[in-house]
């Protein structure tokens, strides 16, 4: 896990503050107070569970530090349902899979972060477009 | 004489007859009849297809909701509520009695009870899963369509789709779990899975794992009573599989609905109070 | 004369029975709200105990993009211009062309909210706004009583955090209640909508948060206004095939008739009529009629037309249950106030 000197995060703060500007989509509040803009993070770990929960999912993951430690974060990213629909569903996300995160860490200094970015190693991004198998998983009920 | 007087009043009851049936006022002459046709499904015992008709509003009586075994009378968690929050005495609904637990899976009952009921998830509010919420005190409805069941439960909004189609699986796991439904003859039969095994069976902290699956039957026994079976199958947690069974009884008012029980701001104040910002001395 | 009398009493009977054969059709129709204009009504299939079948997943993903408000540029035009539609049209692809990009860029910026293919898009649409009434497609003026009511909420925010309790977070951040128009106004995803039908009973679903409407067409009464809901009391009847849901017994000062049941809140003298028709086998019209006295100075009503699509099934919104925003607000403002005590004292 990197953390971004503080010239660039005043800049990431900046930028921030555009970025929602030209945002409106995401009208939940919640994001911004629970993280710190101030606090830009990089992780790269490996997946322990993935909560497919509302109003957020929740990857935890088990990040090792260069000097051996582990420490496990938590990565808010967004509602579950849509993913269902594209069919992906929680055999997507294996434990063990190695990813990739950009976000800011929680404001209360614990390991949580929001999942700006999620790819794999090599940059693609997690749970884009649909699983492939076409509709989602199921029918549907009411047809 | 008699010849045209029969012709003239069948003439005239004909015209009599037409007019009747064909009274102007509400716009909807062809929907009156619809109307007494849906009331008469909705009361009668079987749907148009032929299959039982399980439609109205349902409520368990008994203390299953406090505990789903045996049990005798209790002081309740709260001094302060007196007798008003005492445990009643209550027959078990578990078939047998016991509840086939593993070893470790009985500690985790017993941690779950002693942290009762700020652990209980109905104290939070959270969804009662299945079979808890057939068996809150609080009643449910039943909307059987030609296609789909859904169950409309009073406490905290909780509801379910009963698929009644091609089997659907899990996508993930949920409170409420998904449910796939067949009839066997007069019998709803519905299976569920995708439970997340964090609801309770009871206040008393009985439990399964995110591995459960439960298989219910719902009979009518009569207009009013209807007999409901869940068998619990969670080889992580028990020995075997082990069934829970309970008369349902249809709510006699005359008005019977479920109300909303949103109770969430009910239990804000135990779940967040300790975040809230605290009063400056 | 036998024979005249009796041919005569036949002319007459026959002559009376045709009479009202041909007056029925007239009389039926007189009731019925004037027919939309140009093409014959579709009317929809029967459920066999003979409701109209609405039954299905009508969800309004379809409409994300359309303003709530018309713009006022465009006066009562119900209909955007060729250039407008074509605008969004464009909008839309580079929308699907942005969701398409499989790598992050190197100089991507990084955001404080989830990836941004993370929701749900809707499809280019021709109508203006979702208000159709008052015709210029905005919603009428707020009566005086509440903008006194919204200036006293401001006024005792004055000198308060932003969460210092959960009170400070709208109903649906706190995962209460986004109210029946609230449940219903195309937002950001989970947009599910699906109708089940029993006898004498229409259930409509809605995805967030997992509500369910359940409306007796039976006739019987509203219950008396001491039984007061979120989601308030809904009785509905048909007129024609269209079904009309009147609903009351609101809470009042809670939901307003907003995205995600922000905005003014109503009163709990609100009257909403919402009347749903299928209009084809895909097509479902829904209009919403506002009628709240003591908080708009007319009614107002929005308009949305619904496609029935099997592929958007209802996923259980469960929100309160995992709800760790709301510790993580709570908790995040009570670090910023401890970090401003500590540079106070700091300072000293």
């Amino acid at each position: 896990m990197r953390r971004i000197p503080s010239v660039a995060a005043a800049a990431v703060g900046l930028l921030l503050n555009v970025s929602l500007a030209v945002s409106p989509a995401w009208a939940h509040h919640a994001f911004a107070a629970e993280y710190d803009g101030k606090k830009q993070v990089h992780l790269e770990g490996v997946v322990t569970q993935m909560e497919w929960i509302n109003p957020h999912t929740w990857i935890h993951i088990d990040v090792t530090e260069p000097d051996g430690k582990v420490t496990s974060w938590m990565v808010e990213g967004g509602s579950p349902n849509i993913l269902l629909r594209r069919g992906f569903n929680k055999g997507s996300l294996e434990k063990g899979q190695k990813i990739a995160v950009d976000g800011f860490q929680a404001k209360d200094g614990s390991n949580r972060a929001n999942g700006s970015n999620i790819t794999y190693p090599d940059g693609k991004k997690l749970f884009l477009g649909s699983s492939g198998t076409g509709a989602p998983a199921d029918p549907g009920p009411g047809k | 004489m008699r010849k045209s007087l029969t012709l003239f009043s069948t003439a005239a009851a004909a015209v009599v007859c037409i007019s009747l049936t064909l009274t102007p006022g509400k716009a909807q002459a062809p929907a009156a009849p619809a109307k007494a046709v849906a009331k008469a499904v909705a009361k009668g015992p079987r749907m148009p297809d032929g299959r039982p008709n399980l439609n109205g509003v349902w409520e368990y009586i008994g203390t299953a909701n406090w505990d789903i075994q045996d049990h005798s009378p209790a002081p309740g968690p709260m001094w302060q509520l007196g007798a008003i929050g005492a445990i009643p005495a209550g027959q078990g609904v578990v078939e047998g009695n016991e509840i086939p637990y593993k070893p470790a899976a009985l500690e985790k009952k017993k941690q779950n009870k002693a942290s009762a009921p700020a652990e209980d998830p109905e104290a939070k509010c959270y969804m009662p899963g299945i079979p808890r919420a057939t068996y809150m005190p609080f009643p449910f409805q039943i909307i059987q369509s030609n296609k789909d069941i859904l169950m409309a439960y009073e406490y905290a909004s909780a509801n379910r789709l009963i698929n009644m189609g091609k089997p659907i699986e899990a996508g993930s796991d949920t409170w409420m779990g998904t449910s796939n439904g067949h009839w066997e003859g007069d019998t709803l039969v519905v299976d569920v899975t995708g439970l997340n095994g964090l609801a309770w069976f009871d206040r008393a902290g009985n439990w399964a794992s995110d591995k459960v699956h439960v298989v219910e039957r719902y009979k009518r026994r009569s207009n009013d009573v209807m007999d409901y079976e869940a068998t619990i199958d969670d080889p992580s947690v028990f020995t075997r599989p082990w069934k829970i069974s309970l008369p349902l009884y249809k709510r006699a008012e005359k008005n019977a609905q479920i109300l909303e029980f949103k109770c969430v701001e009910f239990a804000e104040e135990l779940l967040y109070g300790k975040y809230k910002k605290q009063p400056t001395k | 004369m036998r024979q005249r009398v009796l041919t005569s009493l036949m002319v007459l009977t026959a002559v009376l029975v045709s009479t009202l054969m041909v007056t029925v059709p007239v009389i039926g129709q007189a009731g019925q709200a004037p027919a939309k204009a140009k093409k014959a009504a579709y009317t929809p299939p029967k459920l066999p105990w003979g409701d109209p079948d609405l039954q299905g997943l009508w969800p309004g993903t379809d409409l994300i993009e359309v303003p709530m408000q018309r713009d006022a540029k465009a006066g009562e035009r119900t209909e955007v211009t060729p250039e407008e539609f074509a605008q969004r049209q464009a909008k839309a692809e580079r929308t699907a062309e942005n969701d398409k990009v499989a790598y992050v860029a190197k100089d991507s910026k990084v955001g404080i909210n989830p990836p941004g293919y993370w929701l749900e898009h809707g499809r280019p649409q021709k109508i203006t706004s979702l208000v159709v009434d008052p015709p210029n497609g905005r919603i009428p003026d707020l009566t005086d009583q509440a903008k006194q009511k919204a200036a006293q909420a401001k006024q005792a925010k004055q000198g308060h955090g932003p969460n210092e309790s959960p009170e400070d977070q709208s109903l649906y951040d706190r995962c209460i209640s986004r109210g029946v128009m609230g449940s219903i106004l195309p937002v950001i995803y989970n947009n599910g909508t699906q109708i089940v039908q029993g006898p004498g009973y229409v259930a409509i679903r809605y995805e967030m948060i997992h509500e369910t409407k359940i409306i007796p067409l039976d006739g019987s009464p509203h219950p008396s206004s001491n039984i007061k809901s979120y989601m308030g009391d809904a009785r509905g009847h048909w007129e024609g095939n269209t079904l009309v849901i009147e609903t009351t017994n609101f809470l009042g000062d809670k939901n307003g008739i907003g995205l995600n049941g922000g905005g003014t809140p109503h009163s709990a003298d609100m009257v909403l009529t919402e009347k749903w028709t299928r209009t084809a086998p895909d097509m479902m019209e829904y209009t919403a009629t506002i009628n709240d006295p003591k908080t708009w100075v007319q009614p107002w009503t929005i308009r949305m037309p619904l496609r029935l699509n099997p592929e958007f099934p209802l996923y259980e919104y469960a929100c309160h249950e995992g709800n760790y925003a709301m510790f993580n607000m709570l908790k995040g403002a009570r670090a910023d106030e401890a970090a401003a005590e500590a540079a106070k004292a700091g300072k000293k």
